[in-house]
C-alpha cells in the first residue's frame, strides 16, 4: 500500500538532521565548519591548489619575504624558504599531510575501536570489567611515550608515528562503545529484537549502532584534534614525518633554523595547525551543544 | 573494602604487564641485544661472554626475567649507551625537574581553571561567559609548540625579558641535591641566594605558562560543561523552586556533584599534560625526563628508553588508578563510571 | 548581588596576577657577578675528555686548551711553533733525534678526585706518548685503543724510541726524518697526561676515568659533565703561565644552531660555536654582538666510499662530481662567504696551488660517463650529511638536499642519511656510507696535515680517510714530501698529488671557508684559532 502523509504540516526530521539544524543556529560553529571544509578541500585537491611544485628548489630566490613586505613578490605569495621553495605551496602540501594523516588515524581508530568495544560490550562479567579497567589504564599513557617506543623499535617515519597515535586513540573508542553497548543491551528494544531471533551482530549493526553514531562523531572530533596536535608535535621533534615529506610540524622545526631572518617561516605553519585544530574543536563544540539540546527534548 | 581489593588487583596486574613489556623491549629494538640490555658494547669476545653471563643471557627466559626484576629492585638500572652514566642516577636528577613543571602547571590550572569554569558555567550566555569560552577554545586548540615559540620570540628575543633555556643560569653554581631547584638553592652555599631565586623564577615562567595556558583552557571547558549539566538537573530546579538562593544551591549541591564527574576527565588530561610538558622541556632545554627521553631516542640509547618508559608509565598508571579509586570510593552511587561523556 | 560579588572577586584575582607578573618581569635581570665567569654554547657532547681518542673538534674544544698543555704550542696569529711544556728543543743533524728540555715547577690539577704529589716531569711525557705508541702499554686499550690522529699518520711506526734522559729531559728518536713531526707535537691531540694519576687509577681499578675525569696541567680544571647539558670548568690557580681568563667557565651544550643564536642574543651565552651562515648578517647588525672572522685552514668536501662498488670506479666518481654545480652550493649554503676549493689546501697554506685543475658543471658529460661505467638510470645512492655545523660546512643537510636535485637530473636517486654526531662518526669509520659531506680543519700549519690523514692508506682504519681510498702512488708522493725540509721541493710533491687526486677524484673539494666566532660585544681578547680548539685563558669581559 502506498504510504501517504496525511499530516503535511508536521515534519519530524531524523536525529541527524535535527543536529544539523541545531548546529546551524550557531554562527561560530558554522564558520568553523566552513574552515573545516576548506581544509578538507586542500587535503583532497592540493596538487591543483598549489601554484608551484613544493619540491622545486630555486637558488635565485632564497628566503624571499611574503608579498606584502617590501622585498616580496606576488609570484611567491607567502615567500620562499632557505632553498628557494615556495612557502604557499609547501603549506598546502603540509596541510594535506597533517590533516590527511590525522583523518586516516581517526578513521582507523574508530573502526578498530568500535569493533573491539562492541565485542567487549557483548562479553559480560569479570572479563569485560577487567578489559574496561585495563583500557582505562592504557588510555593514560602519554601519547608521546608510545610514539617514542614505537619509533625506537621501528624507526622514524610518518607511518610509524601514525601507528603510535592510532594505538593511543583506540582505547577511547573501545571504552565508549563498550559502555554504550552494555547499557543498551539491557534496554527493551534490544530485548524485543532478541525475542524476534536476531543474532548479536544484527542487533548491533541495526539497533545499537545508529544510536551510537552521534556519540562516536563527537568523540571523533575530539580524537581528530588530538591527532592533529600530536602528529605535528611529533613532526616538530623529527620523530614523525621526515624529509623530503612536507608536514606542518616538520616545517615548523625547519623554519626555526632561519627564524631571525625569516620569522614568517615559523609563524605560518603554526598558524595553519592552529586554525586546523580550532576549526575541528569549534565544530566539535557545536555538535556537542546540538546533541545536548536534542537529548534534552 | 571490596573496591580497594579490586583496584589493588588492577594495580598489580598493570604493573606486571608493564614490567613484562619493558623486559621484552630490548628484544624488539634494533641492534645488538647485549648492548640494548646492558648499555655496554663489548669490545672483545671475552668481554661479550662475560657480559652475557652477568645478564644471564645464557639461561632461560624466565631466569632472565627474574634477574631483570631483581636488578630493578636492587637499584641496578643499567647504564646509558652514550656515556655509560648510571641510569638510576640520571632519572633521579631528571624526575624532579619534570615534576616541578607538571605540579606548577597543574596548580595554575586547578586554581584558575576550575573556579573560572564554575563562574562561567553558572552565569552563562553573558559577555563574561562568552569571553571565557572563547579563551577556552582558543587555548586548548593552540599547538603547545607554537605557543612556546611565540612566547620565545616575543619575551626572549624581542624584549629580552626572560631567558630561553634551562632552569637557572649555569653560572650560579648550585649543586643538585634534591632536584627541586628552589630547595637546592636554599640548601646551597652560594652567596647571592636572592639573585638565584629570582633567576630560577625567571626561567620557570615561560615553560610553566606555555603548559598552564593549554591545561587551564581544558579545565575551564570541562568544569563549565559539568556545572552547566548539573545546574539543569531536576533536583537543582526543585531546590530553586523551593526558594534557595543561587549561592546556597551551588555550594550545597552543585559543587560536589559537578566536581565528581570531572575528576576522571581531569585524570585523562594528565597524559596530555605530560606529553605537553615533555615537548616544552625539549624547546626550553628544561632538564627533565621528557628531554632526557627524546635525547635518548636521537642517540639511540635503548637502555635509557626502556627504563624511562617503564618509570613514566608506572607513575602515570599508579596515579590514574589511585585517583579513580578515590573517585569511586567517594561516590558509591555510581556503580558504572562513564569516563567519556559528551 | 551575587553576580557583582563574583565578578568583583574574579576581577580582583586577575588584577593581582597581572600585578605580580609585571613586577616579576619588569624587575631588572638578576645581577650575576659574572665579570669572572663565562658561558660558551657548544654544539654537541664531547666524545671524551681526551683529544688523543678522537679527531672531533667538539672534543678538542672541550679539553685541548682547557685541561691540557702540549710540549709545543702554535701561535694562533702566525702559526709559528712556540715552547709549551718544553722550554727548548734540539734536532739532530740527521733529523732523527729530537731532544726536549722540559719546564720545571709545572703543577697538575688538584681536584676532588685527585691530588698530585709531584710536579710535571719527563715521566709524564713518556707516558703520554707511549700510551698511544705502544700496543702493549697497560693504558693502550683503555677506552677503545684507537687514536685516530696518530694512527692515521702511523706515528707509532715512525717513532723508534721515547726516552727519559733525566727528570726534565726527553729524547725522541725516529726511524726516518719527518719534517712535520714538530708540528704534530703541537697539535691539539698531543696532550700531556699525568702519569701519577694514571697509576693511581689503575691501582684502584678505574682506568677508564683517565679520559672521563681528566687531569692535566692546563689553565682549567674539570669540575662536572652532565651529558647533553653542560660542562663545568674552574680556573687552575697554579697554572704555570699568567692567565687573565674567567674564574668559572661553563660549556652549555646546545645542539640547535638557532637556539645557540637565540641564547647569544639574550645573553645566556657569551660565545657560541659555529654560527650559521644566515645568522652572520644578523650578528653584524646587532651592536651587542661581535663577529670575529679569519680565513680558515679548512676544507669542506664530498667524499665517496671508494671501497664500495660502483664508487671504486674513478669514472663513476668523476661523473658524480660533474653532475653538481658547486657555484650554487657556495651561494646557497655558504651564502657567498667561502672560497671555491679546487684542491685540498687553501690559499693560506704555503703549499697552495692556484693553478690546480677542477671539474666544472656538466650534467650531460656526467650522464655519459655513468652510462660508460654501466650505472643504470635510476641508480640509488646515499649521501651522509653531518648533523653538526662546522666552518667548512655550516649546513650539510641543506647541501645534501641541493645535491639531491642535481643528481636527480642525471638519473641518480639520493637518500639523505644522518645520525647523532658520535654515532655518525662511528658508522662512518665502519664504512657504512656511499658518500659523505664532511671536511677537515687543520690541526697545524703543515700541509701534510691535510694530505696524510685524509687520503693515505694508513689512515683508513683510524677513520680519518672518509673516502676509504687507498692508492700506493699517492702514499709514495706524500712520504717523499716528508723527507725533506725544502718548501719548494715539498710543494712540488704536493702539486703532483693534486694532479693524481684530480684524475682519481676520491673526493670532490667544495669550499674553503672563513672561520667565525660570534661573541658578546663585552668579551675581549678572544681569538679565532685556525688550528683547532677554542681557548679561554686570556679572554676577559669588560666591566659595564
Amino acid at each position: 500500500m502506498q504510504r501517504f502523509n496525511l499530516y503535511q504540516e508536521e515534519y519530524h526530521p531524523s536525529p541527524l538532521i535535527n543536529i544539523w539544524l541545531e548546529f546551524r543556529r550557531s554562527h561560530i560553529a558554522l564558520a568553523g565548519f566552513v574552515l573545516l571544509v576548506v581544509f578538507l578541500v586542500i587535503t583532497l585537491l592540493a596538487p591543483l591548489i598549489a601554484p608551484f611544485d613544493p619540491y622545486l628548489q630555486n637558488t635565485n630566490a632564497i628566503l624571499l619575504p611574503p608579498a606584502w613586505e617590501p622585498n616580496g613578490t606576488v609570484a611567491h605569495l607567502l615567500g620562499t624558504d632557505s632553498l628557494g621553495r615556495d612557502i604557499f605551496s609547501r603549506l598546502v602540501y603540509g596541510c594535506r599531510t597533517t590533516f590527511g594523516s590525522s583523518l586516516l588515524i581517526v578513521a582507523i581508530s574508530v573502526f578498530i575501536g568500535v569493533g573491539l568495544g562492541a565485542l567487549a560490550g557483548v562479553l559480560s562479567g569479570l572479563r569485560s570489567s577487567v578489559v574496561n579497567h585495563l583500557l582505562d589504564s592504557i588510555m593514560s599513557i602519554p601519547t608521546l611515550l608510545i610514539a617514542i617506543v614505537m619509533v625506537a623499535i621501528l624507526g622514524t617515519g610518518l607511518g610509524n608515528a601514525m601507528m603510535a597515535i592510532t594505538l593511543a586513540l583506540i582505547p577511547q573508542f573501545v571504552h565508549q562503545t563498550r559502555t554504550f553497548v552494555r547499557n543498551e543491551l539491557q534496554k527493551d528494544y534490544v530485548l524485543l529484537d532478541r525475542l524476534d531471533g536476531a543474532s548479536s551482530v544484527r542487533i548491533f549493526i541495526h539497533s545499537i549502532l545508529p544510536g551510537m553514531v552521534e556519540l562516536i562523531v563527537v568523540q571523533a572530533t575530539i580524537a581528530l584534534s588530538i591527532a592533529i596536535i600530536d602528529i605535528s608535535a611529533l613532526g616538530f621533534l623529527n620523530l614523525a614525518a621526515q624529509d623530503p615529506l612536507i608536514e606542518l610540524g616538520l616545517s615548523l622545526s625547519q623554519g626555526l633554523e632561519v627564524a631571525y631572518v625569516a620569522p614568517w617561516l615559523i609563524i605560518l605553519p603554526g598558524l595553519c595547525i592552529f586554525l586546523m585544530v580550532l576549526s575541528v574543536n569549534v565544530v566539535g563544540e557545536g555538535l556537542r551543544s546540538a546533541l545536548r539540546t536534542r537529548l534534552h527534548h | 573494602m571490596k573496591l580497594f581489593i579490586r583496584y589493588l588487583n588492577l594495580m598489580v596486574v598493570t604493573i606486571f604487564i608493564l614490567l613484562l613489556f619493558s623486559f621484552i623491549l630490548p628484544f624488539l629494538f634494533p641492534g645488538d641485544l647485549l648492548t640494548n640490555i646492558s648499555g655496554i658494547s663489548p669490545q672483545s669476545n671475552e668481554q661479550r661472554i662475560a657480559l652475557e653471563q652477568v645478564y644471564k643471557l645464557d639461561q632461560s627466559i624466565f631466569h632472565q626475567f627474574a634477574f631483570y626484576i631483581e636488578s630493578l629492585l636492587d637499584g641496578n638500572w643499567g647504564v646509558s649507551t652514550s656515556d655509560q652514566s648510571n641510569l638510576l642516577h640520571e632519572l633521579l636528577l631528571a624526575f624532579p625537574a619534570t615534576l616541578e613543571l607538571v605540579a606548577y602547571a597543574l596548580l595554575i590550572a586547578v586554581v584558575i581553571g576550575i573556579p573560572v569554569g564554575f563562574l562561567s558555567g553558572l552565569k552563562n550566555h553573558n559577555p563574561l561567559d562568552f569571553s571565557v569560552v572563547t579563551f577556552s577554545i582558543v587555548g586548548y586548540s593552540f599547538p603547545v609548540v607554537w605557543l612556546a615559540l611565540i612566547f620565545i620570540t616575543i619575551f626572549c628575543l624581542q624584549f629580552q625579558w626572560l631567558p630561553i633555556s634551562g632552569r637557572i643560569d649555569l653560572l650560579f653554581d648550585v649543586p643538585t641535591e634534591t632536584g627541586f631547584i628552589l630547595i637546592d638553592i636554599a640548601r646551597s652555599g652560594i652567596s647571592n641566594k636572592a639573585d638565584a631565586y629570582l633567576d630560577a623564577l625567571h626561567h620557570l615562567i615561560l615553560p610553566t605558562a606555555s603548559v598552564a595556558i593549554v591545561t587551564t583552557a581544558l579545565f575551564i571547558r570541562f568544569t563549565r560543561r559539568s556545572i552547566m549539566d548539573v545546574m539543569e538537573k531536576d533536583y537543582i530546579i526543585a531546590a530553586k523552586s523551593r526558594g534557595f538562593t543561587q549561592r546556597q544551591i551551588f555550594f550545597k549541591h552543585g559543587l560536589k556533584n559537578a566536581l565528581l564527574p570531572i575528576l576522571p576527565l581531569l585524570v585523562l588530561q594528565i597524559s596530555t599534560l605530560i606529553t605537553n610538558v615533555m615537548i616544552i622541556e625539549t624547546i626550553f632545554s628544561w632538564p627533565g625526563i621528557g628531554r632526557w627521553l627524546i635525547q635518548a631516542i636521537y642517540q639511540q640509547d635503548y637502555p635509557a628508553i626502556r627504563i624511562g618508559m617503564l618509570v613514566v608509565s608506572l607513575c602515570v598508571m599508579a596515579l590514574t588508578i589511585t585517583i579513580e579509586f578515590i573517585t569511586r570510593a567517594m561516590n558509591p552511587a555510581r556503580e558504572r563510571a562513564e569516563s567519556a561523556t559528551v | 548581588m551575587a553576580l557583582r560579588r563574583s565578578t568583583f572577586k574574579s576581577g580582583l584575582c586577575v588584577m593581582m596576577i597581572t600585578a605580580i607578573s609585571t613586577t616579576l618581569l619588569g624587575c631588572a635581570k638578576p645581577s650575576l657577578n659574572n665579570i669572572n665567569a663565562m658561558t660558551y654554547c657548544s654544539e654537541s657532547n664531547p666524545g671524551s675528555f681526551n683529544p688523543q681518542l678522537d679527531t672531533s673538534s667538539t672534543t678538542a674544544d672541550a679539553s685541548a686548551h682547557q685541561i691540557y698543555d702540549r710540549l709545543l704550542e702554535f701561535n694562533p696569529s702566525n702559526g709559528l711553533i712556540e715552547p709549551g711544556l718544553a722550554s727548548s728543543w734540539l734536532v739532530s743533524a740527521d733529523g732523527l733525534t729530537y731532544t726536549f728540555q722540559l719546564r720545571s715547577g709545572v703543577e697538575f690539577h688538584n681536584t676532588s678526585y685527585f691530588s698530585p704529589s709531584r710536579t710535571f716531569n719527563a715521566d709524564d711525557v713518556v707516558f703520554s706518548i707511549d700510551r698511544w705508541r705502544d700496543k702493549s702499554h697497560p693504558y693502550h686499550h683503555v677506552n677503545g685503543g684507537s687514536y685516530p690522529y696518530f694512527d692515521s699518520l702511523r706515528l707509532d711506526e715512525r717513532i723508534k724510541s721515547v726516552e727519559r734522559i733525566n727528570g726534565y729531559r726527553v729524547e725522541i728518536t725516529l726511524y726516518i726524518p719527518d719534517s712535520s713531526f714538530l708540528a704534530n707535537l703541537a697539535t691539539d691531540f698531543s696532550v700531556i697526561l699525568s702519569e701519577e694519576y694514571a697509576i693511581e687509577l689503575m691501582t684502584n681499578g678505574r682506568p677508564a676515568d683517565l679520559d672521563r675525569f681528566p687531569i692535566g696541567t692546563g689553565p682549567y680544571k674539570f669540575r662536572e659533565f652532565r651529558q647533553n647539558q653542560h660542562i663545568r670548568f674552574e680556573r687552575h690557580e697554579d697554572y704555570f703561565l699568567p692567565t687573565t681568563g674567567p674564574q668559572q667557565l661553563v660549556f652549555d651544550i646546545t645542539n640547535k644552531g638557532s637556539l645557540r643564536m637565540a641564547k647569544l642574543i639574550t645573553g645566556e651565552c657569551d660565545a657560541v660555536a659555529f654560527p650559521s651562515q644566515s645568522d652572520l648578517a644578523v650578528i653584524q647588525e646587532r651592536e651587542e654582538l661581535t663577529l670575529l672572522q679569519k680565513p680558515g685552514l679548512n676544507i669542506g668536501f664530498w667524499a665517496f666510499n671508494a671501497s664500495k662498488a660502483p664508487f671504486d670506479n674513478p669514472k663513476v666518481r668523476r661523473a658524480l662530481a660533474l653532475a653538481i654545480d658547486k657555484t650554487s652550493l657556495l651561494d646557497a649554503v655558504y651564502l657567498g662567504q667561502a672560497t671555491r676549493a679546487k684542491s685540498l689546501v687553501p690559499s693560506a697554506s704555503w703549499a697552495y696551488q692556484s693553478t690546480a685543475k677542477e671539474l666544472g658543471y656538466n650534467p650531460v658529460r656526467a650522464r655519459e660517463l655513468l652510462d660508460e661505467a654501466d650505472v643504470p638510470n635510476d641508480f640509488t645512492m646515499n649521501i651522509w650529511a653531518m648533523p653538526v655545523q662546522r666552518a667548512y660546512n655550516p649546513n650539510a643537510m641543506k647541501m645534501a638536499q641541493l645535491m639531491k636535485s642535481y643528481l636527480a637530473d642525471v638519473g641518480v636517486n639520493v637518500n639523505i642519511v644522518s645520525y647523532d654526531w658520535n654515532i655518525f662518526r662511528e658508522n662512518l669509520r665502519l664504512g657504512m656510507h656511499d658518500s659523505v659531506l664532511i671536511g677537515w680543519n687543520a690541526d697545524n700549519g703543515d700541509p701534510d696535515n691535510f694530505y696524510r690523514p685524509l687520503l693515505t692508506c694508513e689512515a683508513i682504519p683510524s677513520g680519518t680517510n672518509r673516502a676509504m681510498w687507498c692508492n700506493p702512488e699517492y702514499d709514495e708522493l706524500i712520504e717523499q714530501a716528508l723527507l725533506t725540509d725544502d718548501f719548494a721541493l715539498r710543494t712540488a710533491f704536493y702539486h703532483q698529488a693534486n694532479k693524481l687526486l684530480f684524475e682519481q677524484m676520491p673526493l670532490v673539494p667544495i669550499a674553503h671557508a672563513f672561520q667565525y666566532q660570534a661573541i658578546r660585544a663585552d668579551i675581549e681578547n678572544m681569538e679565532v684559532n685556525p688550528f683547532g680548539g677554542i681557548r679561554f685563558d686570556s679572554v676577559t669581559r669588560t666591566k659595564k
